[in-house]
């Protein structure tokens, strides 16, 4: 009687366990091992490759390039979409904005409601370099030596990218700091308006470290989302012009599904795997030792 | 009673997981469940655009209207997409029975893992679909005595020009890379762009490299290195060829990386350039773009060279029949039908596009599409599509180092350097596949 | 006392001052967020050539027809899949996380630190590293190119954070209100589906929507999993707009907003949910 009544619990329990295991955990293990095979989709060779897919990984030209790109999509975008996209939210929950704040906040989320690809396509014609918005107001303007081949040009294509994520991604923080600030019990905000702290002073001395805690957690996501980056890329440059706009999910991608080098994308899932979760248990450390 | 209920949903929600996971229903196959004694068919093509898509879709109901024991599943994928998918599905159980293949390596690989049909034997003993198809074009899906497809869509790239662009400016057809080159001169000197070019897939950078390959590498030397076994682009002339390419630079329009090839043939069709390297699949587009443009098309300039000038830049595109299907005698009978020339005089008067049926351009009117047909039918033989016969990962750092190429990231040599060391691994991989 | 008056007096006027400024700038970047979307929507009212002569001049012509046709070109069928894809990914994510969440909760579980543990492990598990042994699974079990194809990885890859979400709101049910039902004869089941389900419909909804949010707007693995056109969802299927020879780009455009109108209205109208629920997760869709 009682052993049964113990089971009770994973009855339901198990489903969800057996899913998160079966489809998240098991792929994950396969593709360690995986990445020590040679292996192709439509032929049944499978050969023990050693470390021969990192090596390739690292040693790869295009290896620097992604690297870099994928760091600066992180920089930026903390910069851009959690500085700023913090400093928004301050001002907008500052008093001063009046009525209109939710407006506002609601407007600056839009974007980030569009999917991914939607978005891609979209941008890639605002960058067309004939027809696209960016080009012809820059005419318009009169500004026609600033006109660019914007997704192009090597020098400016990932830019292009890492642009069109701020645009659409920035009011997304904005919003989890809105409704972090908006958490601050009155009492603290009003106790300091009657010590006479201007709304700046609030801002940085009041607000900012009661919702650190949030904005760790609006860089971690930032930055693990920088490693995942993937269809902002394949669906504007697809990693071109030559390698120039190249990250790491593209590469995956393409090394799976296009050279056939099943082998290459699981090493490189290995990585993306490496830096998200050593980010992440960066991310637990930090808050469970109260140090935010 | 408690516990009991607990457990039963427990169970339940088990069971309904175990046979989502197994028993279900692959979701293209739910239209056919009715009428189990129907033999289906899988055909994958890469043409979902219109009106191609519809055209297949009515040839396959006539097909089906004939054959009440077939059931034809059609399914497409756009070109790049289709290229992915192909891969992925050719060696699992949900290879399509008749699918799109490019000639060459593209294809070859799949007959090495002998993942496709090799369909010599059917032909030849049919000695009235042996005669019903041009052969030279037939000969594209050869490797060495196998035959194992059939063209469904001829084609070959030109250099189309602005006739009246060329009237106004005195200019004549250049038939020598010389020629070319003042012509573009001239045009340029009176601020008309020479070049319409969008390379922002890539693809198209690989149609004028491998024109200018044909031209200057010797024969024999390029179709050793088109094998990825024993490619290795060490021949100086490959050099050259990249070098020629860097000579038309300065007279294609601006942000040739930046512009989609579609968009960069508009611009030729609104006359804002004066010459576009194109396929021949292209006229109708052009037709529906700017039907007054007055245009022609000469072949790709002579340049003196060790390669074979009478190669026509281009390839047949067909189908082939999946190893595995289970009716491979349905699948090849549709096939030749699919293929044969009563689609064939359909396919270009409704469509415009040539398949190898003898005949089909009977009763056409259309003059361009018969100039078109002239080109193709002439040529002896055709040197394939530089990027499908290329093996992948060569592809990919071709087309990549000619796109940075093109935005001049890099010189020449430079180029070459990269395409030798991918070809060396993929020496050695194949070496190790064949253990 | 004087001075301070005037100090709050001159504090009003600059904070007004500040206020006019202030919403200037958010003003500016209104413009900045709307003018892609405001282009988009006049260029997907024009022709192609109209397009291509001047992007930035209204449309001579409406044309509306342009979204009938994106409608007919296959988004109506796109739309479709993702209607049916996402409803079953949510009710299944919803059911099974809560069952999952009540079961870690509700009773001393052995090994429940560790199940939960795991469970909330996979957040941290991004879908690249799966994808290419998921691709031979979905093959090997005949499952490619199938509705569960994505079906069932976007439930496995939804769980951990669904659970996190529902966990964190069930542990404050107080626990009076089982004790009360257990003597009143309920089972435990009863008891999930009688008292904590009904108090929990706030975070159902808002696990609903941040999850349709994501599965709405997933391309990787639908990407991937997906082959047929028959059967893609709306990311993929914008994809496919882009011709491979001749794009029709102003239907493409068309297409773009009309993909893009359903989680907007969602969002106008169930905002309260939905803010609560992202924030709540903070994990990006």
């Amino acid at each position: 009687m009682m052993k049964r009544k113990k089971l009770v619990p994973y009855y339901y329990i198990i489903p969800g366990l057996f899913m998160v295991l079966f489809f998240v955990y098991i792929p994950v293990i396969c593709n360690f091992i995986y990445s020590f095979f040679h292996l192709s989709s439509y032929s049944s060779t499978k050969v023990f490759a050693g470390f021969d897919n990192y090596i390739k990984l690292f040693t790869n030209d295009t290896f620097p390039i992604m690297m870099k790109n994928n760091i600066m999509y992180a920089v930026i975008s903390l910069i851009v979409q959690v500085g700023f996209g913090t400093v928004i939210a301050l001002l907008l929950e500052s008093k001063l904005t009046g009525r209109l704040r939710n407006v506002y906040r609601n407007i600056y989320f839009l974007p980030a409601l569009i999917s991914l690809t939607a978005v891609g396509l979209l941008f890639t014609f605002i960058y067309s370099p004939d027809v696209g918005l960016l080009n012809s107001a820059l005419r318009a303007m009169g500004l026609e030596n600033l006109t660019q081949s914007w997704l192009g040009n090597s020098k400016t294509a990932i830019y292009c990218i890492i642009a069109m994520s701020q645009w659409q991604f920035t009011g997304y923080i904005t919003l989890l700091m809105v409704v972090a600030i908006q958490n601050i019990p009155r009492d603290y905000l009003e106790a300091a308006a009657i010590d006479g702290a201007g709304p700046f002073r609030r801002a940085v001395n009041i607000m900012i470290p009661l919702v650190k805690e949030q904005l760790l957690v609006c860089s971690i996501i930032t930055i693990i989302g920088a490693f995942k980056l993937f269809t902002e890329v394949y669906s504007t440059t697809s990693g071109g012009p030559g390698n120039s706009s190249q990250v790491l999910g593209v590469y995956l991608y393409q090394n799976a599904f296009l050279h056939d080098k099943m082998g290459l994308a699981a090493a490189t899932g290995v990585l993306i795997f490496i830096i998200t979760v050593t980010i992440s248990i960066i991310q637990i450390v930090v808050t469970k030792s109260g140090k935010v | 009673m408690r516990r009991r209920l607990g457990r039963i949903f427990g169970v339940l929600l088990i069971v309904v997981m175990l046979f989502s996971l197994t028993a279900c229903s692959k979701s293209n196959d739910v239209s056919n469940g009715e009428d189990k004694e129907k033999k289906v068919i899988k055909l994958f093509h890469r043409f979902p655009d219109e009106p191609f898509n519809s055209f297949i879709e009515k040839i396959v109901a006539e097909y089906e209207a004939d054959h009440p024991d077939i059931d034809i599943v059609v399914s497409s994928a756009q070109n790049q997409p289709y290229k992915e998918k192909i891969k992925v599905v050719v060696g699992s159980k949900d290879c399509p029975d008749v699918f799109f293949s490019w000639s060459g390596e593209f294809s070859e690989r799949f007959l090495r893992e002998g993942l496709i049909m090799d369909l010599t034997e059917s032909f030849n003993n049919d000695q009235e679909w042996k005669n019903s198809l041009l052969e030279s074009q037939v000969n594209e899906y050869r490797s060495g005595d196998i035959l194992y497809g059939i063209p469904f869509r001829l084609d070959a790239k030109m250099m189309f020009y602005n006739i009246d662009i060329f009237k106004e400016n005195n200019l004549e057809i250049p038939k020598t890379w010389d020629k070319f080159i003042e012509v573009c001169e001239a045009l340029e000197a009176k601020d008309i762009t020479p070049i319409s070019y969008g390379n922002q897939d890539q693809w198209p950078s690989s149609h004028y490299i491998g024109s200018l390959n044909q031209m200057l590498v010797d024969n024999d030397t390029r179709l050793k290195d088109l094998e990825p076994a024993t490619g290795e682009f060490t021949d100086p002339n490959y050099l050259k060829a990249l070098e020629y390419y860097q000579q038309l630079i300065p007279y294609f329009n601006d942000s040739v990386n930046g512009l989609p090839h579609d968009m960069a043939r508009n611009n030729f069709a609104q006359e804002k350039a004066a010459m576009f390297f194109a396929e021949l699949v292209e006229i109708t587009y052009l037709a529906e773009e700017n039907p007054d443009l007055n245009y022609g098309m000469f072949s790709f300039p002579l340049i003196e060279g060790e390669g074979d000038p009478t190669l026509l830049t281009g390839s047949p595109e067909g189908f082939v029949v999946s190893a595995n299907t289970k009716y491979p005698e349905e699948s090849i009978e549709f096939l030749k039908y699919f293929t044969g020339p009563e689609v064939g005089k359909k396919e270009v008067q409704e469509v415009g596009w040539f398949n190898a049926g003898i005949g089909i351009v009977e009763g056409l009117e259309d003059q361009k599409l018969l100039e078109a047909y002239e080109v193709i039918k002439s040529a002896k033989t055709m040197s394939g599509w530089f990027d499908a016969s290329l093996y992948s990962t060569i592809a990919n750092e071709y087309l990549t180092s000619i796109s940075d190429l093109t935005n001049g990231d890099i010189t020449p040599e430079e180029v070459m350097e990269k395409i030798q060391k991918v070809a060396e691994e993929a020496r050695n991989t194949s070496s190790t596949e064949v253990e | 006392m004087l001075a301070n008056e005037s100090v709050q007096i001159n504090n009003t006027k600059k904070n007004k001052i500040l206020s006019v400024l202030l919403n200037i700038f958010f003003i500016i970047l209104v413009i900045s967020i709307f003018l892609p979307l405001i282009w988009l929507l006049i260029n997907s009212l024009k022709s192609n050539n109209e397009l291509f002569n001047n992007s930035l001049a209204l449309p001579s012509k409406w044309l509306f027809s342009n979204y009938a046709e994106a409608w007919g070109k296959g988004l109506f069928s796109y739309f479709k899949n993702s209607l049916i894809v996402s409803s079953a990914s949510l009710i299944l994510i919803i059911t099974i996380s809560a069952l999952l969440a009540y079961g870690l909760t509700r009773f001393h579980v052995k090994g429940g630190n560790i199940i939960f543990f795991i469970i909330l492990g996979g957040m941290a598990l991004s879908e690249q590293v799966a994808l290419v042994p998921l691709y031979k699974m979905l093959q090997a079990m005949n499952l490619y190119n199938t509705y569960f194809a994505v079906i069932l990885p976007y439930i496995a890859f939804r769980i951990p954070f669904t659970v996190f979400l529902m966990r964190a709101y069930f542990i404050t049910i107080p626990k009076e209100l089982e004790e009360a039902a257990y003597i009143d004869g309920y089972n435990s089941f009863q008891i999930f589906y009688k008292i904590i389900v009904p108090i929990s419909k706030p975070v159902f909804a808002s696990c609903a929507i941040v999850n349709l949010n994501f599965v709405w707007n997933e391309f990787l693995f639908a990407n991937v999993f997906l082959e047929s056109k028959e059967i893609m969802t709306i990311p993929i299927g914008l994809m496919t707009f882009q011709g491979d020879m001749k794009a029709n780009y102003t239907v493409m455009l068309a297409g773009i907003v009309i993909a893009s109108i359903p989680m907007i209205l969602i969002f106008l109208s169930m905002q309260k949910q939905f803010i609560r629920g992202l924030t709540a997760g903070s994990v990006k869709g």
